[in-house]
């Protein structure tokens, strides 16, 4: 093994950039970490280089452990995004400058210098300036400066990022064959997964700080295991269906079981995906030979060279949620991604607007998550509150669900979490314990660091844990559910939204949440008393009609109510006289890892809002 | 076609700026050559080399290149501190460095003064141990002079600090250089530029200083007495050739020295493009 990552975790800020990362590279392996920008990848290259100290794991090189050798004793060599060559020195300079540091004798250098500027195809420049080259010229020398001094590993940070399309293939040909001259170990660092396909031994997929999944580009891209990574690696069709013994469900329609899938054991939900060569197009079902989704509508057509793109609207499919493409709010159809090549287009012409019937040729199921949640107990009577509408929630949801025990010491804790496990006991999907015996914000911190949870819930009474809620909202990305007094299930939710962007997330995971508890929803809008604008009211109802569509689209019903007053007496008023058992806030918008205050209308419906639940939504505006 | 429409503003507009300039700076300059060659180069020769204007010629230029060698060492640690590192009131020591700027040279002197004067503690103790006089000597000079340019040099090397890439660092970590190979081959080569303006800036600005130096170093003859504050004497003495003959060599420095960093400032642009 070349390179060696142990468990590898990373914190600016206490917020884990790197989040217990473990990866093995074999020799000469041309490995690809491909994320979006902020996933920590880049932060990965750093830390092997030394440049970041690690806060825990431990790396290795060639066997060696490295973890807190100083950079300038590992023998790595790194190529960085912006090619930082040296400005004032030359080409030659630059080529030479590890092999000077390493006291090569002048005659070595500069034959080893000559080799790798002929090697990179630089030859006879090596007089230049940086400035006098061109980007292609200036990444192809930080290579060769890079390689020099025959480095254990070779690291690459975007290193074509800043080049035109055309350059950047012929480079990526370049680099792929001097790597595997040379047989040297890479990690190379992107965000274009075609770069990733084409360079690739086998891809490594980043999100948050974790490592989702390794394998080929072939597996990756065909038999993913999550949705992160079934999304992100070319475009995916991607839906929840139910796996049977007789195959996989999407509502009415029936696909044989896929192959990739040997034991079903019991019936459970999965997701579903189809990739957009998958799928065939026909005038009649009677003329696909492969299982079909039905009639859908044309949305639009494109040309892409090779083949042909279609995006197609199917009519929804009750029980059945997509993920991806992502349908807009206020839309009640699905979307599907196809291509055809031009000899299929040409047999079957299709312009948006007409009908074609949709048939998929082959499905990969992968295990559907399902939603995680977090309850927070300290013994006290609140949270015997949370953890009973906790238990229920999270049975209807098939969520699994995590007890934390916290405040209290280990012994008092033990003795709680085993009375609460009991209570809770039958019919979850999954239940498991976790003792900190800290203050409830650093448990919650450590918890969240090691599994994101899509909600915690809490008990809550407003004197006392407004602080609290405000803390452990800042710990991560999840929703929160106060829970003041015990009750029951939630049967009437009552989702107040403010118009705009952030209030479509608000109905989105309020949606889905409700779908499971077969409740039904109130989309409400408060206006205040001072508007009287036609105008704004008919935007508005415009919003809160598309919320109700995408409600539908999840199997919500849903109604609209528009008030106008000042916003918290309002939602207090609509609670008390309809009688709702849940209310959905959308939290203040806040930057990740910044301060969260739940000031204003949050607090003071908070404060008169004593009786049900309240769902405080996150909303993944700033996340793009 | 819109410029063509406006040429009479257009031309006001030059006509006022150099019209400014010409009054302003150009005339004044012209006068005090001519007035100072009025008996030809031989008569301002013989000015110039009086043995009293000629030492005070040399001390002004041997104090402001003590001081110029000083303070380009101690603003280029003073602006990489600033740049590079953390510290408390860090925002306030940085707006501390103009304050040399806006206080009077006067005030400089007087607080100097009250330091180092020989019946001050410090000044005492000076003498004392170590047979140094500060006020009313040469070092005084030098002291000033540090105090009244300290910004020069800062100033000048912190912007090119501020946008250093420092990538160009850590690929010279991750290729096996020390903090030490680093800082000469890395870091240093962009600032010597900007040092060599800040540097000859400052002494420019040095070799004309008169408020902090008169009162720091006196007015001896022979000893302490420099070129500005000799040609105070010579105009109250009413020796106008005198004195256009020492302000023409410090105007033939002062905008030598100006010409230097202007050419050397285009040169560096021409680096980084």
């Amino acid at each position: 093994m070349s390179i060696v990552l142990e468990k590898l975790t990373k914190r600016y800020d206490e917020h884990p950039v790197v989040n217990n990362v473990s990866l093995e590279i074999k020799d000469g392996e041309f490995f690809v970490l491909l994320g979006s920008s902020g996933s920590g990848k880049t932060t990965i290259l750093s830390l092997i280089a030394g440049l970041v100290p690690a806060d825990q794991g431990r790396i290795l090189l060639h066997g060696r452990d490295v973890t807190w050798l100083p950079p300038q004793q590992r023998n790595v060599g790194f190529v960085f995004q912006n090619y930082a060559l040296f400005q004032y020195m030359t080409v030659t300079d630059n080529v030479e400058f590890g092999l000077s540091i390493r006291k090569v004798p002048a005659i070595k250098r500069r034959q080893r210098r000559d080799e790798l500027l002929e090697l990179v195809g630089l030859a006879g420049l090596g007089n230049r300036m940086p400035w006098q080259l061109s980007g292609g010229q200036q990444q192809r020398v930080a290579l060769a400066r890079a390689l020099a001094y025959q480095p254990d590993v070779l690291l690459l940070d975007e290193p074509l990022g800043a080049l035109d399309a055309k350059i950047r293939i012929e480079l990526r040909r370049n680099l792929k064959s001097i790597q595997r001259k040379l047989g040297v170990a890479t990690i190379f660092v992107t965000h274009d997964q075609e770069e990733a396909f084409d360079l690739a031994d086998r891809i490594g997929v980043m999100s948050y700080g974790r490592l989702l999944e390794v394998g080929t580009p072939e597996e990756l891209y065909q038999q993913p295991q999550t949705e992160f990574v079934a999304s992100f690696l070319g475009t995916a069709n991607l839906m929840v269906g139910r796996l049977t013994s007789q195959g996989v469900n999407l509502g009415k329609w029936h696909f044989p079981k896929p192959k990739d899938i040997q034991e079903i054991g019991t019936e459970r939900r999965v997701q579903v995906l189809f990739r957009p060569e998958d799928v065939a197009l026909a005038p009649d079902a009677a003329d696909l030979d492969c299982p079909n989704l039905g009639q859908a509508d044309v949305e639009a057509v494109s040309f892409a060279g090779a083949y042909e793109r279609l995006r197609l609207r199917l009519p929804p499919i009750p029980g059945v949620r997509p993920i991806s493409p992502v349908v807009a709010f206020g839309s009640d159809f699905f979307l599907i991604d196809a291509t055809r090549s031009p000899e299929q287009a040409s047999r079957f012409p299709l312009h948006p607007g007409e009908k074609a019937w949709v048939g998929v040729h082959r499905i990969h199921a992968l295990a559907h998550p399902g939603l995680n949640f977090l309850i927070l107990t300290d013994g006290s009577p609140r949270s015997e509150a949370a953890i009973s509408l906790g238990g229920q929630i999270g049975r209807l949801a098939h969520a699994r669900v995590t007890l934390l025990g916290c405040g209290q010491t280990t012994e008092q804790l033990d003795a709680h979490l085993e009375e609460a496990r009991k209570q809770l006991g039958s019919g979850l999907a999954a239940i498991e314990t976790l003792l900190i015996s800290e203050p409830a914000v650093h448990a919650v911190a450590q918890a969240v660091e090691k599994r994101p949870y899509d909600m915690i819930i809490m008990g809550f009474g407003y004197q006392e844990d407004l602080q609290l809620a405000e803390q452990i909202l800042e710990a991560g990305e999840h929703n929160l559910l106060l829970v003041p007094q015990p009750q029951p299930t939630p049967s009437k939710a009552l989702i107040c939204v403010a118009i705009g962007e952030p209030g479509k997330d608000d109905v989105l995971f309020a949606g889905r949440l409700v779908s499971h508890l077969s409740a039904e929803a109130t989309l409400l809008s408060v206006l205040p008393s001072s508007v009287h604008d036609q105008n704004m009211n008919s935007r508005i109802e415009r919003f809160l009609e598309g919320g109700v569509r995408s409600l539908s689209l999840l199997g919500v019903p849903a109604k609209t109510v528009v008030r106008s007053g000042l916003t918290s007496e309002e939602i207090y008023t609509a609670v008390r006289e309809n009688g709702y058992d849940l209310v959905v806030l959308g939290a203040p918008l806040s930057k990740p890892g910044r301060r969260i205050s739940l000031g204003g209308v949050v607090s003071q419906t908070l404060e008169k809002i004593t009786t049900c639940s309240v769902l405080i939504v996150r909303s993944h505006y700033y996340r793009g | 076609m819109i410029p063509n429409k406006l040429p009479w503003g257009r031309w006001a507009v030059r006509g006022a700026a150099l019209t400014y300039l010409i009054f302003l700076l150009i005339i004044p300059l012209l006068v005090i050559f001519r007035d100072g060659l009025r008996e030809g180069l031989a008569g301002l020769w013989h000015q110039i080399t009086l043995p009293i204007a000629w030492h005070a010629l040399l001390l002004t230029l041997w104090t402001a290149a003590v001081m110029t060698l000083i303070n380009t060492v101690m603003g280029a640690i003073t602006a990489y501190v600033l740049v590079r590192y953390d510290f408390p009131a860090k925002a306030l020591i940085n707006s501390v460095v103009d304050v040399p700027l806006a206080i009077p040279t006067l005030v400089t002197g007087v607080m100097l003064v009250i330091l180092f004067g020989p019946q001050q503690v410090l000044g005492a103790w000076l003498k004392e141990v170590f047979g140094i006089s500060i006020i009313f000597a040469p070092p005084g000079i030098v002291l000033a002079l540090l105090f009244i340019t300290f910004p020069f040099v800062v100033r000048v090397v912190q912007p090119v600090l501020q946008n250093m890439d420092r990538t160009q660092e850590d690929a010279a970590v991750t290729l096996g250089a020390g903090a030490w190979t680093i800082f000469r081959r890395i870091t240093l080569p962009p600032l010597i530029l900007p040092l060599t303006s800040g540097a000859l800036l400052s002494f420019a600005r040095a070799i004309g200083e008169f408020g902090s130096v008169v009162i720091v170093a006196g007015n001896i003859p022979f000893y302490s007495q420099t070129a500005a504050v000799y040609l105070l004497g010579e105009v109250e003495s009413e020796n106008r050739l005198g004195a256009s003959a020492v302000s023409i060599v410090m105007i033939a420095i002062a905008f030598g020295l100006m010409m230097l960093v202007d050419w050397l400032q285009r040169r560096d642009r021409r680096v980084y493009k």
